[in-house]
């Protein structure tokens, strides 16, 4: 908006998925070290956003059915 | 056929069975990886196994279609996605036509709320969602916008891998990647705190 400065946490908000999937220009990952630096607001959402994937990740990691292991292993081409 | 003729032939039917040989023992060796994608594409075990038992046979099938060099595990992804389109088993694709909430800080703000100690630290905060939670509201993100999360977030690839497993621009990847994880952070936030 027109005269209005862009509210700095609302800027690095913004840079949180892309700072996270490490797709960030060396410029803009910078710029949002330095504001999680001073700010406690936005690095508490950074650091829940991170654990939030972390335990995405664990939740749903299924281990595979061992027969369906030796299923496959039956696939392979006959020697 | 001349004695060195013969020779050649027979060197290269080796050389060539022990390149299929070593495909497949790297095809195999990532079927846990590709199960735990693939679990999280579709609803249930059995179609995960299902589809997973499909693409190692055409895998193996098509094995020479395969550059050595290139990412192996994308390929068999790529395989397996192209299955599940395939097969019907997804169901119509349904867009989400829902208003997402504005905020990526959204959901952490709802949970700090509901908690009853503002300065709970955010791993607490996780803590408060359960596996199922997880598990259940995952499965409740459109299939569109859930092929890229679980790929990229589960699946551990690449903007560009799952732009080529799913045969759509990277920018394509970013945007429903965006707005998945929102759809998948106001399910989350449903199950934790009950409803808006």
């Amino acid at each position: 908006m027109a005269g209005y400065e862009i509210d700095p946490c609302e800027k690095c908000e913004e840079a949180m998925q892309p700072y996270l999937d490490r797709a960030l220009s060396d410029d803009e990952r910078l710029q949002a070290e330095q504001h999680l630096a001073g700010c406690s607001y936005c690095a508490k959402r950074y650091r829940f956003e991170e654990s939030l994937r972390q335990f995405v990740r664990k939740c749903c990691a299924e281990q595979m059915p061992p027969e369906l292991k030796l299923k496959l292993a039956s696939l392979r081409t006959p020697l | 056929m001349s004695g060195t003729d013969e020779e050649t032939g027979a060197r290269r039917v080796a050389s060539e069975a022990r390149n299929r040989v070593r495909f497949e023992e790297e095809a195999l060796q990532l079927s846990d990886q590709v199960y735990r994608v693939a679990r999280r594409l579709v609803s249930t075990r059995e179609e995960a196994e299902d589809l997973v038992q499909e693409t190692y046979a055409r895998a193996f099938r098509s094995w020479r279609s395969f550059t050595p060099g290139t990412n192996l595990r994308a390929w068999l992804l790529r395989i397996l996605t192209n299955l599940n389109i395939d097969r019907g088993r997804r169901k119509q694709r349904a867009p989400d036509e829902q208003p997402l909430e504005e905020s990526d800080y959204f959901l952490y703000n709802r949970l700090e709320q509901a908690s009853r100690d503002g300065n709970a630290d955010e791993e607490r905060v996780v803590e408060r969602l359960s596996q199922d939670d997880i598990v259940g509201a995952l499965s409740a993100v459109p299939h569109d916008f859930r092929d890229v999360v679980v790929l990229v977030d589960i699946g551990d690839f690449t903007y560009q891998d799952a732009a080529n497993i799913l045969d759509i621009p990277i920018g394509t990847v970013m945007s429903r990647l965006h707005r998945g994880r929102r759809i998948l952070k106001r399910e989350l936030a449903d199950r934790a705190t009950g409803g808006t």
